[in-house]
């Protein structure tokens, strides 16, 4: 536990531009391992001999489900999000801007609420249940997502938007000259994708990945309503079923090992090649997709589409209006509403503004220090939402009783949760900015902090409004931490979704649902926004 | 352009740090930690109020997860009461010394297998473990112990849920100390093999599924046939109450119940609230809304579920369902029930 010191104590003796910029980014990583601390004090509990048990008896199934799922699920991701993301920002067809919102729309649904969806559609009597048995046969059995099949197929669709995204801007960035250059060379299409899309591709998607790797580490909700057996449903029964915290505690351990060891080699392959866009690239009109072309091109995204919101949504509307019909959408649904808009901007801002020092301080830096820093700021993301809310409660309660009660401890484990998804889009940002525009800057006499606000800021504002976003939409939908965390009578929409959808008060569940996604819009348009903005730019 | 990143610093902490307690809760306010239903307990809640003028404000969660919650907050703790669907969970809390002993003429009324033997905690309601049945099957008249469940020819026609569910263990923690540890060990192989790895999520899927004929009985709590009832009132399915024979050992109940924490400040309140449940008004309603056996001797459950007077209960004290949790779970995971 001594790398972030190590690396806090480094700064310190480093330049002296740095060392400030350090050592915010040392706080702001401290912070986010103090429940890492907390499972490291509770798993030194444990004796030899209940170390081995653990070993023994959990550990192998545990490996290879939750191993193989994160393999299963980066699968699906890179097929649904780099094939929607090729077409979407390389050819033009007719609602070319209509399909991209149709790829990012998933994002507004929790992984429980497609599990919850699913598995109710595909009762007897449920849509897809109904139409199964009259395709195939009243006696036939239906498909059974209590599995790693179903639990991959869900957590595809709530994920892979993350790879689309990245994988879609990499795209849409001014890469002909080098294409062209390819071409001028004699490559086939096939090569000048392979030797030359692929690889300016890879940081990207290997940042999608990363996402949805941890994403898939640290899901609650889905494992948890399709009791498939990873390291965070373990981990959550060894905590409610036995009590036993310090299982609890050794396997969060390992959890993050595992996490940590995966993110290391994930920057270590990303890290060995950089490329920097050249800016004053030409910019070419988009090829125009064929009549044949766009029939497969809607085909998929259709199909994707239907999957992945489609049904969700016409599900949702359709209990949410037998809410409405029987007058459940009152006062206290939307103080819930109110009390989830808040909690998830206020988490946000303070994310992104976590995040910078550390994804700067690392771009600009790039030692080993920094990159540690980095690693080290991953955790919040790596450990069990209850891991990390339990870890927060004992922390305050321990050393700063005070602020404890009101938002504060329920923000500050949020921002641990998320810190990763804004670290991460903020340094894959800063690494394609070329550092000779900040020296630039610096050479005409510019003091460091006005290039930050001059020069840096600008150039990533795209950037910074994702990571904004997306850490308002993962707040949005937080639900392990905040059932724990939340002050008392603190109800939020997930937090409802959970306690109607236990009850089967689907009617009640529903519209929560429902406004979960209406209330993730305006920030998705507003991403969107930014985005056009820094093509146009070019 | 004169910032220094230690006016930065400070802002990042000014932001982060002193975020102001939004909900100030006057002094008659009751806070419950509530492990239960919220549209069970809201309507009875809704009448303490109205008969008393105490507001009470429901934390509503997974009981375990509350009282790890009050365990971890101990004397920081907003709660005055707790409120849990386990007889389980409320043992714990006792034996972790959460809760603060009640007044014993205040209890009274409630039988002592029904309550912690010093107090802490009082149960409320009752539900039975017990079979659903399809009568249009063969199995129809056939089962009447839950050790037929192990039965071979019953493969491929039994309904249970995961072994996760909180029903499940409790009710397999009181066969194996009713009933001994090896022929439990024995049942859940024989159940094992009779689902063949298909379990079921929810209570309500089985008796779904039994009432439609893909399955011949199921085990579950009684309430939730009666829910099953009320929407098809036609189905095929009946009630078995278990394990009535001279030799037998009696129907599992598992109760929900009440405690008043440790630290609360409000304990004469918080005594209110738990005299209004325990009474013959605050009984029926707590019982009723889900069909349950009110805990208090005297009070008459809901006609339409078998009479807790006819039928007799496995004699294991509820206090007993918390200790021997432990040892539960180490029975399932053993035979390895999925």
């Amino acid at each position: 536990m001594t790398s972030p010191l190590l690396a806090l104590t480094g700064t310190l003796r480093a330049g002296r531009h740095f060392t400030s910029l350090g050592g915010l980014a040392s706080a702001v990583v401290l912070l986010a391992t103090i429940p890492l601390l907390y499972v490291i004090y509770n798993s030194l509990q444990l004796s030899i001999d209940e170390w081995f048990g653990l070993w023994s008896a959990r550990l192998p199934a545990l490996l290879w489900n939750t191993l193989s799922l994160a393999v299963l699920v980066a699968i699906g991701c890179v097929l649904l999000g780099v094939s929607s993301a090729w077409w979407i920002a390389r050819r033009d067809f007719p609602g070319r801007k209509l399909a991209t919102w149709l790829m990012i729309l998933p994002l507004t649904v929790p992984t429980y609420v497609f599990a919850h969806i699913y598995t109710t559609l595909l009762e007897e009597d449920g849509w897809l249940g109904r139409l199964w048995l009259s395709l195939f046969g009243e006696t036939t059995s239906l498909p059974d997502l209590y599995n790693i099949w179903g639990v991959t197929l869900i957590l595809s669709l709530a994920g892979f938007s993350y790879v689309f995204l990245l994988a879609r801007a990499a795209l849409s960035q001014p890469t002909r000259s080098l294409e062209e250059a390819a071409r001028i060379q004699g490559a086939s299409t096939l090569e000048v994708f392979w030797r030359v899309n692929l690889p300016l591709l890879r940081p990207a998607i290997a940042a999608g990945l990363a996402v949805v790797v941890l994403h898939v580490l640290s899901d609650f909700g889905a494992v948890s309503m399709l009791r498939f057996q990873t390291f965070t449903l373990s981990i959550y029964l060894q905590m409610s079923g036995r009590f036993d915290y310090q299982a609890a505690a050794g396997l969060s351990l390992i959890l993050v090992i595992l996490s940590l060891t995966f993110l290391v080699l994930e920057r270590f392959f990303r890290s060995r090649q950089r490329y920097y866009s050249a800016r004053h690239s030409r910019r070419q009109p988009l090829r125009r997709a064929s009549p044949l072309e766009t029939s497969l091109i809607w085909l998929w995204l259709g199909l994707i589409t239907l999957l992945a919101f489609g049904l969700p949504l016409a599900w949702m509307l359709s209990w949410s209006w037998q809410a409405w019909a029987g007058n459940l959408i009152n006062a206290e649904f939307w103080g819930y509403a109110g009390n989830s808009l808040m909690v998830a901007v206020i988490a946000a801002t303070l994310a992104v503004i976590a995040a910078f020092p550390v994804a700067f301080y690392n771009a600009r830096k790039r030692s080993v220090g920094s990159q540690t820093l980095l690693q080290f700021s991953s955790v919040g993301f790596v450990l069990p939402g209850p891991v990390i809310a339990l870890g927060i409660l004992s922390f305050l309660l321990a050393q700063l009783p005070l602020l404890y009660g009101g938002l504060t401890a329920l923000l500050i484990a949020l921002v641990i949760r998320f810190l990763p998804l804004a670290v991460q889009s903020q340094d894959a940002a800063l690494a394609q900015l070329t550092p000779s525009v900040e020296q630039a800057s610096r050479s005409l006499g510019t003091g460091p902090l006005e290039t930050l606000w001059r020069v840096v800021l600008p150039m990533i504002r795209g950037s910074m409004a994702t990571a904004w976003v997306l850490v308002f939409i993962d707040t949005l939908k937080e639900l392990p931490a905040t059932l724990i965390l939340r002050p008392t009578g603190f109800d939020t929409l997930p937090v409802r979704i959970w306690i109607e959808a236990s009850e089967e008060m689907l009617e009640l569940a529903a519209p929560a649902a429902l406004m979960l996604v209406i209330g993730t819009l305006p920030v998705l348009w507003i991403m969107m926004k930014n985005h056009s903005v820094d093509t146009r730019s070019d | 352009m004169k910032h220094s990143p230690s006016i930065l610093l400070s802002c990042l902490l000014a932001l982060i740090l002193p975020i102001p307690s939004l909900t100030a809760f006057a002094d008659d306010n009751l806070i419950v930690y509530s492990g239960r239903s919220d549209k069970f307990v809201k309507p009875v809640i809704a009448e303490f109020t109205r008969q008393t003028g105490i507001k009470v404000t429901l934390h509503t969660g997974k009981s375990a997860a509350l009282l790890n919650k009050l365990r971890i907050e101990g004397a920081r703790t907003d709660a005055d009461l707790f409120l849990s669907n386990d007889a389980g969970n409320l043992q714990h809390g006792s034996d972790w010394n959460l809760f603060h002993a009640m007044t014993p003429s205040l209890v009274a009324p409630i039988e002592t297998s029904y309550r912690a033997a010093d107090n802490t905690w009082v149960g409320l309601s009752a539900r039975a473990r017990v079979l659903v049945v399809n009568t249009q099957g063969p199995w129809a008249d056939k089962l009447d112990s839950i050790f037929d469940l192990a039965d071979p020819a019953l493969d491929g026609k039994l309904g249970i849920t995961n072994s996760s569910n909180g029903s499940y263990i409790a009710g397999t923690t009181v066969y194996m100390l009713a009933a001994g540890k090896d022929k439990t060990r024995q049942w859940l192989r024989g159940m094992k093999a009779n689902v063949n790895g298909k379990v079921f999520n929810k209570h309500r899927q089985i008796v779904k599924a039994v009432a439609n004929g893909k399955l011949q009985v199921g085990l579950v709590n009684h309430y939730y046939i009666y829910r099953h009832l009320d929407k098809y009132p036609d189905a095929p399915i009946k009630i078995v109450v278990p394990d009535q024979s001279k030799d037998g050992m009696g129907v599992a109940w598992n109760v929900a119940g009440i405690a008043i924490s440790k630290h609360t400040t409000k304990t004469v309140l918080a005594e209110k609230l738990v005299a209004f449940l325990i009474s013959a008004t605050g009984q029926k309603q707590f019982a009723e809304v889900n069909r349950e056996y009110p805990t208090r001797t005297g009070v008459t459950a809901s006609p339409v579920i078998p009479a807790a007077s006819s039928y007799r209960v496995a004699n294991v004290p509820m206090s007993t369902l918390g200790r021997q949790r432990d040892a539960t779970l180490d029975l399932i995971e053993e035979v390895g029930m999925p």
